[in-house]
């Protein structure tokens, strides 16, 4: 497998504040990678470094190419959303159809065409993006992007306020019309819940810190949650969860790299949420 | 590089409908009020029409030739400060909206460098602004001629001597033209200042690009009881190098009148060669540089989180 992205020691310092702190990962082609971390936790930062929009130290690589000085050859083959709101609300559904046909060497318009026609945008060519809802909007960024022949797709909070339905759409609308083999996806978003489905590959990030990256199979294999009671609760707590809360009267407790047969005498095994697991790492860190 | 420019270009002209509304609202203004001034003038005070229109029939060629050019020439001055306000606006706006509204985010996220965007909006602020100037200029001579000619027409008069025979017309065009846009190369230290304070100020970029410019003269002569940098910015607004004789009085000089001149030049005022070499211009097309510059790096460095 080919590496895409390529961090090795990188870091970013904020005056004093370390926003990225020795960071190293690899994003291999074709996955779909979820970076999750609290607000604060550096995931802009470190985004903004992958896409060249901030300097940073360390040594980063994206795409074979330095993101910083060499932005304009990245931004050919990369996309991103940084936030639901950045398409200029001045501008015409067409003219920005027009504008990133004439700057952009890897979009296809006839693609984003298409893509338009399924959505309710394809009614309002001569709409403001200020008069569409923000549901359009989303649409008509992720056509553009979809439309755009990238290797690497950078959504950063790309469904931030909108509602249930565009958000479930929005994802079904990546996997079908953007993602293939050859494409890779990093998003970051704080609805883990929806997206932990269409994830290959996690990473959490706290503090500037990565404290978990794992692939989303080794990620059943590594930890599991057990759900007991009593007596039996006492034992388990000897095996050293990670993690422990109160359902119903039961105990749910999380264990890292577990002893499964061990474990399953004791009570019942599940697979845990990616939501739970990221609580239970970032209070484990803060512990 | 080139296909970027006209597209990015193009996209200011989006986003700034100003800059062709401005211009046509003047024109139209203008263009208005000489046609109501006319009617006006015909309807409810005949006195007055004819003495002007005696006057336009009476008086020699040359006198009339000059009346009518310093009339068109005066239409342009108009336009000029037009210009030189919405140049002020559009460049303050340049760089500081996309920021206000986040839209940058996705601009930087095409392939284009901070570069070719900043360098697109100095060419609309310093050539595209002063171009669609000249021709709403053009457009406002040419509906005043009309307006002109059929005013001396239902006279009885002959237009197309009085009116468009009076008139070097491409000499006046050409003059507008060279004038335009030489006095947006000659304030584009202004323009270089009002981009890069766009791109660095986080409110209110009006009163941060005038507020120096008051301040550090004042602050000058506290401390050092001198004056250079009030001369160095003031000396902006004093005549152009491109002018041929010292000042506006001797431009339209009342002698000038009694000159019996065939034909009426404005470019003959006009020195584009003096004009050229004069350091002053290149000075000023330095401290434009070495502003555009700091917004392309205020652009490219600061994280806007």
């Amino acid at each position: 497998m080919t590496s895409l992205v390529t961090a090795r020691g990188v870091s970013k310092q904020f005056g004093r504040v370390c926003a990225v702190d020795d960071v190293s990962f690899e994003i291999e082609k074709g996955r779909i990678m979820g970076l999750i971390g609290p607000n604060g936790a550096g995931k802009t930062t470190l985004l903004k470094a992958l896409l060249g929009l901030t300097d940073c130290d360390g040594e980063l690589s994206v795409l074979g190419l330095d993101p910083f000085r060499q932005r304009k050859e990245l931004m050919r083959n990369i996309c991103f959303i940084a936030d639901v709101a950045v398409l200029p609300r001045w501008i015409r559904v067409g003219q920005l159809l027009d504008f990133v046909e004439s700057v952009h060497p890897n979009f296809s318009r006839e693609k984003a065409e298409a893509l338009l026609k399924k959505t309710k945008v394809d009614k309002r060519r001569d709409s403001k993006v200020r008069e569409l809802s923000k549901g359009m909007v989303a649409q008509l960024h992720l056509s553009i992007i979809a439309a755009i022949d990238a290797k690497l797709l950078v959504l950063d909070e790309p469904t931030l306020g909108l509602d249930i339905i565009f958000r479930k759409e929005f994802y079904a609308n990546l996997l079908s019309d953007y993602f293939d083999e050859e494409r890779t996806i990093l998003v970051t978003t704080h609805q883990v819940e929806e997206i932990e489905n269409i994830l290959t590959d996690i990473m959490f990030i706290n503090d500037g810190r990565i404290i978990l990256d794992e692939t989303m199979d080794a990620l059943a294999e590594s930890y599991v949650e057990l759900m007991t009671s009593g007596e039996q609760a006492d034992k388990a707590r000897n095996l050293g969860p990670i993690a422990e809360r109160d359902i119903f009267g039961k105990k749910i407790m999380l264990f890292e790299k577990p002893n499964r047969q061990r474990l399953a005498e004791l009570g019942e095994l599940h697979t845990p949420s990616v939501a739970d697991l990221f609580v239970a790492k970032i209070k484990g860190v803060a512990a | 590089m080139i296909a970027n420019q006209f597209a990015l270009v193009r996209r200011e002209i989006w986003e700034h409908r100003s800059i062709y509304i401005v211009p046509m609202v003047v024109a139209i203004i203008m263009s208005v009020t000489m046609l109501a001034v006319v009617i006006g003038a015909s309807a409810f005070n005949k006195e007055i029409e004819a003495a002007i229109f005696g006057a336009s029939n009476l008086v020699g060629d040359a006198e009339r030739r000059f009346a009518l050019t310093g009339f068109f020439a005066a239409t342009s001055w108009i336009f000029l400060v037009a210009l030189a306000i919405l140049t002020v606006f559009y460049s303050l706006d340049a760089l500081y909206g996309e920021r206000k509204d986040k839209s940058i985010l996705f601009w930087r996220s095409l392939p284009v460098t901070d570069a070719e965007t900043i360098i697109s909006k100095l060419l609309t602020a310093v050539l595209l602004l002063p171009l669609v100037t000249v021709a709403a200029i053009i457009a406002t001579h040419f509906a005043n001629l009309i307006i002109f000619s059929i005013w001396v027409m239902v006279k009885g008069g002959n237009a197309a001597h009085l009116i468009w025979g009076s008139l070097a017309l491409f000499d006046n065009w050409l003059a507008a033209l060279i004038v335009t846009l030489a006095s947006a190369v000659w304030m584009s230290p202004f323009v270089g200042w009002f981009l890069f304070v766009s791109a660095f100020t986080k409110r209110m970029p009006l009163l941060m690009a005038f507020m120096p410019l008051i301040l550090i003269p004042l602050i000058e002569f506290i401390a050092f009881r001198s004056h250079y940098f009030a001369d160095a910015v003031g000396g902006r607004g004093d005549m152009m190098p491109l002018f041929r004789g010292t000042d506006l009085e001797g431009f339209f000089d009342e002698e000038r009148l009694r000159v019996n001149e065939e034909v009426i030049s404005l470019l003959g005022h006009l020195d584009v060669g003096q004009f050229l070499v004069s350091p002053s211009l290149w000075a000023g097309l330095v401290v434009c540089g070495l502003f555009t510059t700091a917004a392309i790096y205020i652009r490219r460095y600061r994280d806007e989180s």
